[in-house]
């Protein structure tokens, strides 16, 4: 096994009388892991010490063999996608990802040069002189994505990336991560979705309520989703031609209609992701905007894991 | 689709240099914002005032020319020409109301506005210490406050001087004491107000508490607590700045000037303590924080 990027040691992390973290350990080494966990397990909290945004109030949290709190040196070798949807939104895409290279200590021809590669990596150059404020929910994800590499980091924190993404840019995304992984970079990459984890990697850290549960392949814990009902809601411009569309679906267990969204329940949805991705990219049943999957069934399953 | 670059050897920048950049990335933000505009607003007003005042008198509705007639405390009537009362100006509007608003809004914000928009996460993950972050925000803020105040406090002196039967050429140098010494109160408001940023939850409204609460009550105060106040010491450089007639001191006494004023060396050794000390302590706050955005 190769050394390990990030090692965590017996971090314990409190906000007050509130407990984030709760004994800790764990290690990060090249290429995809995957940070699964519901809302709340302390996921961002992880990696928000990882990025050392936070200090741990117990234990060690170390990058490259460094301590990562007040350590700014460390920011050459790591990128950071951070989960919140913030930017500059006056500036163009370009703009904000050449300045905060220039940070780097990247002169103005060399920031804007890795800027421009980086919008390219991410599909975005067409877009890379609109100002961030008009960009869909999708594309403002890739231009975070486009900060977080552009100086090549050799170790990349990406909380929640997928968050909100159409299923055509989510899958872009997700080979994005997979093609980093596979150069030989460390991808640490959270989702409370097991199935957009589990298409990324099959090496998880298996965090709730603080602690991690598991580590390792992801197979173990696959059976049991299975088991539980997996419920998706999906923003499009026509629910009712893509719920007929989808009435014949296996494993199908309920349909949703929302104003301006359907919420689909299904025991099969690596099937229905699937033919979700071929019908989003055909556009046959409507514009699909946003796919989002609230994690009570994966909560469910958490429990399940926990009992 | 193609791979980005990849750095060669880092070489972390220089504090200066990862400043600048800072600098550079702030200073559009802050002066294209709303808060400019309404800065911009208020220090225009006397320059609206003037301009009005100069059309009156270029159609011959109006005659200052032999300066602006007050009755004094002792009820004798004097009167004041163009420097003293552009002096006075300086003291009642622009330093004592304009530099105090300017460094609140602007100097709160440096670090909150980040916090707020929860983009400050962006600036603490690159290679450069968040001390930089501090000084490049901080010059930003010397620069776009600067840039608010200053041409208003010049073009009230050539609209006001002349129009009040002074001379621009004798009271230019007045004129430069003045704007270095509303740069100093720019400087060192703008250090307490980021310390005050960078530490409190509500910094605008304690900034607010400071300026139109602490400082005017402890001016009229006997005692020592008005040394805890960046107004008296700008206090003791101001009159300096001022042309001293019995017209100007009567004035400056309706207005609650304190009768003892530190001398110059005390108040700067003063404003130069709330600087550093501002300064220092910002620094000191901003690198060990944890600034925890949620989403």
């Amino acid at each position: 096994m190769n050394a390990a990027v990030v090692a965590v040691e017996r971090v314990s992390k409190w906000y007050g009388q509130v407990i984030g973290l709760n004994d800790i350990s764990a290690e990060v080494h090249p290429g995809v892991t995957g940070l699964l966990g519901p809302n709340g397990a302390g996921k961002s909290t992880l990696l928000k010490l990882i990025a050392g945004q936070l200090k741990p109030s117990k234990g060690s949290v170390r990058v490259f063999d460094e301590s990562v709190w007040g350590n700014p040196g460390l920011f050459f070798r790591v990128g950071f996608c951070p989960e919140q949807d913030s930017f500059y939104d006056q500036m163009t895409g370009l703009e904000w990802v050449t300045a905060l290279v220039r940070l780097n200590g990247f002169s103005e021809s060399e920031a804007t040069e890795a800027a421009r590669l980086a919008m390219d990596s991410v599909d975005l150059l067409d877009a890379a002189d609109k100002k961030i404020g008009a960009y869909s929910k999708g594309m403002r994800q890739r231009v975070k994505l486009a900060q977080a590499v552009v100086h090549g980091p050799d170790l990349l924190v990406l909380d929640e990336p997928l968050a909100g993404m159409d299923p055509v840019a989510r899958r872009q995304v997700i080979k994005l991560i997979k093609g980093w992984g596979s150069s030989g970079k460390s991808v640490l990459v959270s989702s409370h979705i097991l199935h957009e984890i589990e298409s990324m990697t099959s090496t998880i850290l298996l965090m709730n309520h603080g602690r991690i549960l598991a580590e390792g392949d992801i197979a173990a814990i696959r059976g049991l989703i299975d088991e539980h009902p997996h419920k998706i809601r999906i923003r499009l411009s026509d629910p009712r031609a893509f719920a007929r569309g989808f009435l014949d679906h296996v494993g199908l267990r309920s349909l949703c209609l929302e104003e301006g969204a359907l919420v689909i329940e299904t025991e099969n949805p690596d099937a229905f992701y699937s033919r979700l991705t071929e019908v989003a990219a055909s556009g046959a049943l409507g514009d699909v905007q946003e796919v989002s999957s609230p994690d009570d069934n994966l909560q469910a399953v958490f429990e399940y894991l926990v009992k | 689709m193609s791979t980005p670059l990849t750095s060669n050897v880092p070489v972390v920048p220089s504090f200066f240099r990862s400043a600048v950049r800072v600098y550079e990335l702030s200073l559009g933000r802050m002066l294209w914002s709303r808060r400019t505009l309404f800065m911009a607003l208020v220090v225009g007003g006397p320059v609206a005032v003037a301009l009005v005042l100069r059309l009156l008198a270029a159609l011959d509705l109006l005659s200052l020319t032999g300066g602006v007639d007050f009755v004094d405390s002792a009820n004798q009537r004097v009167t004041i020409d163009g420097p003293g009362i552009f002096g006075l100006m300086v003291w009642g509007f622009y330093l004592r109301f304009s530099v105090p608003l300017l460094g609140v809004f602007y100097g709160t914000s440096l670090i909150a506005d980040e916090i707020e928009d929860k983009t400050i996460t962006y600036l603490f993950t690159r290679p450069l210490s968040r001390c930089a972050v501090l000084a490049g925000k901080y010059f930003a803020y010397l620069v776009s406050t600067g840039l608010v105040l200053l041409p208003s406090v010049m073009l009230v002196f050539f609209l006001v001087v002349s129009l009040l039967g002074g001379s621009i050429g004798a009271a230019f140098p007045s004129l430069v004491t003045d704007l270095a010494l509303l740069a100093v109160g720019l400087a060192v408001y703008g250090a307490l107000f980021m310390l005050i940023g960078t530490w409190f939850r509500r910094p605008l409204l304690t900034g607010l508490v400071f300026i139109l609460g602490w400082e005017p009550i402890v001016a009229v105060v006997p005692g020592y607590l008005k040394r805890f106040t960046v107004s008296y010491y700008l206090e003791g450089l101001a009159p300096h700045a001022m042309p001293q007639d019995r017209a100007v001191t009567g004035i400056l006494g309706v207005m609650q000037v304190s009768e003892v004023v530190p001398s110059v060396a005390a108040s700067l050794i003063g404003l130069g303590l709330i600087l550093v000390g501002g300064l220092s302590l910002s620094a000191w706050v901003v690198e060990r924080r944890e600034y925890v955005i949620e989403q």
